[in-house]
């Protein structure tokens, strides 16, 4: 897929999540906005080698979207792929309904259940030494949220992958700089946060996350690392809205029917200046 | 070849999952740092399934979960404290609520660390682990039902967390035994009844001998897998039982004296039931186990003379 249509793709997700959360009046818009762009590139531009039409094969690429609540992104991906039925789609917030705000394995294509922080770098790196002793050739991506990375086990899988040397684990940090009340500038643990990560013996680069050719670029140095290797993603929470770009309130909050038409109104001039 | 009494808990448990190892390639057994004897050769004989993971116990359990989604059947080993602790929400998530085998074995039951204080005493695992729906407990008596219980262990399908305790143990079970019922009548049920677990069922044992030589004949149960408890005992001590006394070296909530109160506040019942075992308290007291049981009436001699004030009422 051309980048373009990647563009293309990105703006189609955030407005099936915006249409979503107003619908139901629940999500995470914020910290969705700020990854979908590394999820499409994920899912449409070749980098995950998942067959979504039988997404338990063995020998595929295994993803975690350890910030679970940026779901609404992947349901609407999967929507796209033809994993789930407009139906299905529809019973996200809907009580005793199957698609809930964060992930589970019950839900086609999710491949861990998440909702807590700091986790699924750790089960990766099972994921990964599992492939190393069976020698195949899978990989394993983990896309965190920057304010997980306080969690300190997220800093004990660092450690055992590199000394593991899990080359086959590719993770990705959404450095959108807003954590739920706060911002997470550049102290204490985000301080020289890729040399950190390359003291610990992993490769590590930083990209801007909403830039496609970055995106893919560093998806390719990626898979070809000789170690372990983190891409940090600078993002913007609520990107594609301005009103929400880098506005903490817009971790979770639902727009208002005016605040919803302002929005509206920006992701059609985005889509339409993509179509030309 | 040593007989099963002379054998330690540990090696008879570790011995058996090292043939199930050399029979199986995709057994892998994570280490928190910790030792025993018989790992050794496991550690020698497989060095690419055996991995210290480290003092680390969240990634320990992590790297658990991920292995055994990719199909690995994982052993994860630790001190219980931190084993079961330390760690318990990627235990609850990542093990759990994924439904995946993954077997913990948990050292230093009750206060077989007495010395290191309470960081170290092993006295609130069951009840932590209870809290897990998904979660099968064991807790075993002796040498003969950790080599069966490692058994069981390896073909099990859900989360299993395995109580083991250190040094030698008189014989209650043969390693060829089925254990599947979870439970052990080793003296017949009378109207008065032993019920334990795990290190106690020999005090159990020695206590209902000094009862008996004081003609007060009681049952003694040794209850081997305390989640799910086997309803069928329950029906049974129902039919039997006046008074029973559970015996266990855990805390007061959430072991197995709340396990069988918990059972039968579910059926109709007039049984008496006393609960024996450590207060709920975190103890800075330093001492041998034996210090700490007879400091809080867990010795034999202490139960026994329990007992009989409880049974002359």
């Amino acid at each position: 897929m051309q980048i373009k249509q990647l563009q293309q793709k990105a703006a189609w997700v955030r407005r099936q999540v915006l249409e979503a959360i107003a619908a139901k009046g629940k999500g995470h818009i914020g910290g969705t906005y700020s990854c979908t762009d590394v999820l499409v590139a994920l899912y449409y531009a070749g980098i995950l080698r998942i067959d979504l039409k039988n997404p338990r094969q063995p020998d595929r690429d295994r993803f975690i979207l350890s910030k679970g609540h940026a779901c609404l992104a992947l349901y609407s991906i999967y929507l796209d792929q033809g994993i789930f039925t407009p139906e299905k789609f529809a019973e996200y917030g809907v009580d005793g309904g199957s698609l809930g705000g964060q992930l589970d394995i019950h839900i086609p294509g999710a491949e861990y259940n998440t909702g807590s922080l700091g986790h699924a770098l750790g089960i990766g790196c099972g994921m990964a030494l599992a492939a190393k002793m069976d020698e195949k050739k899978y990989k394993t991506y983990i896309l965190m949220g920057d304010a997980e990375c306080l969690e300190w086990s997220v800093w004990e899988s660092v450690m055992f992958a590199s000394e593991h040397g899990l080359n086959n684990l590719i993770g990705i940090v959404d450095r959108n700089r807003l954590s739920v009340t706060d911002v997470l500038d550049d102290e204490h643990v985000f301080r020289n946060f890729k040399e950190k990560l390359q003291m610990f013996g992993w490769n590590a680069q930083v990209i801007n996350g909403h830039s496609f050719e970055e995106i893919l670029s560093a998806f390719e140095a990626a898979k070809n690392s000789d170690k372990p290797f983190m891409l940090l993603a600078n993002t913007i929470k609520g990107k594609g809205i301005s009103f929400m770009e880098n506005g903490i309130k817009w971790h979770h909050s639902v727009p208002t029917p005016a605040e919803l038409d302002k929005a509206r109104a920006e992701l059609k001039k985005n889509e339409d200046a993509l179509s030309c | 070849m040593l007989k099963l009494a002379e054998l330690d808990i540990r090696d008879a448990f570790f011995d058996e999952i090292y043939r199930i190892a050399a029979a199986d390639k995709n057994v892998v057994f994570l280490t928190g740092d910790m030792d025993a004897f018989s790992l050794r050769k496991f550690k020698q004989d497989f060095p690419s399934r055996f991995i210290n993971t480290g003092v680390a116990e969240q990634n320990m359990i992590c790297v658990a979960s991920g292995l055994a989604a990719c199909g690995k059947k994982v052993f994860v080993y630790g001190i219980n404290t931190f084993v079961s602790m330390r760690c318990f929400e990627q235990i609850k998530i990542n093990i759990c609520s994924m439904n995946l085998p993954v077997v913990i074995i948990g050292a230093g039951a009750g206060f077989s660390f007495g010395f290191d204080g309470p960081t170290h005493h092993g006295t609130q695992d069951v009840a932590v682990m209870r809290a897990l729906p998904e979660m099968e407990i064991w807790n075993l008596a002796d040498a003969g039902i950790a080599a069966a219980c490692a058994k069981l262990a390896a073909k099990t399908t859900h989360p299993m967390y395995i109580r083991l305790d250190k040094g030698k143990f008189p014989d209650f079970y043969q390693p060829e035994e089925n254990i599947s019922a979870g439970f052990k009548l080793l003296k017949p049920l009378q109207k008065i009844n032993l019920v334990s677990t795990g290190f106690m069922t020999q005090q159990a044992m020695q206590t209902a001998q000094a009862l008996e030589l004081q003609s007060v004949s009681v049952g003694v149960v040794d209850v081997s897998r305390l989640k799910p408890l086997n309803q069928d005992l329950i029906k049974q001590l129902i039919a039997s039982s006046h008074k029973i006394f559970t015996l266990e070296e855990h805390c007061l909530t959430g072991g197995l004296g709340s396990i069988l109160n918990d059972a039968l506040a579910s059926h109709k019942n007039s049984i008496t039931l006393e609960r024996l075992a450590i207060p709920d308290l975190q103890f800075l007291a330093y001492g041998s186990r034996e210090w700490f049981h007879q400091s809080n009436g867990l010795d034999v001699q202490s139960i026994t003379n329990r007992i009989q004030k409880l049974i002359s009422r």
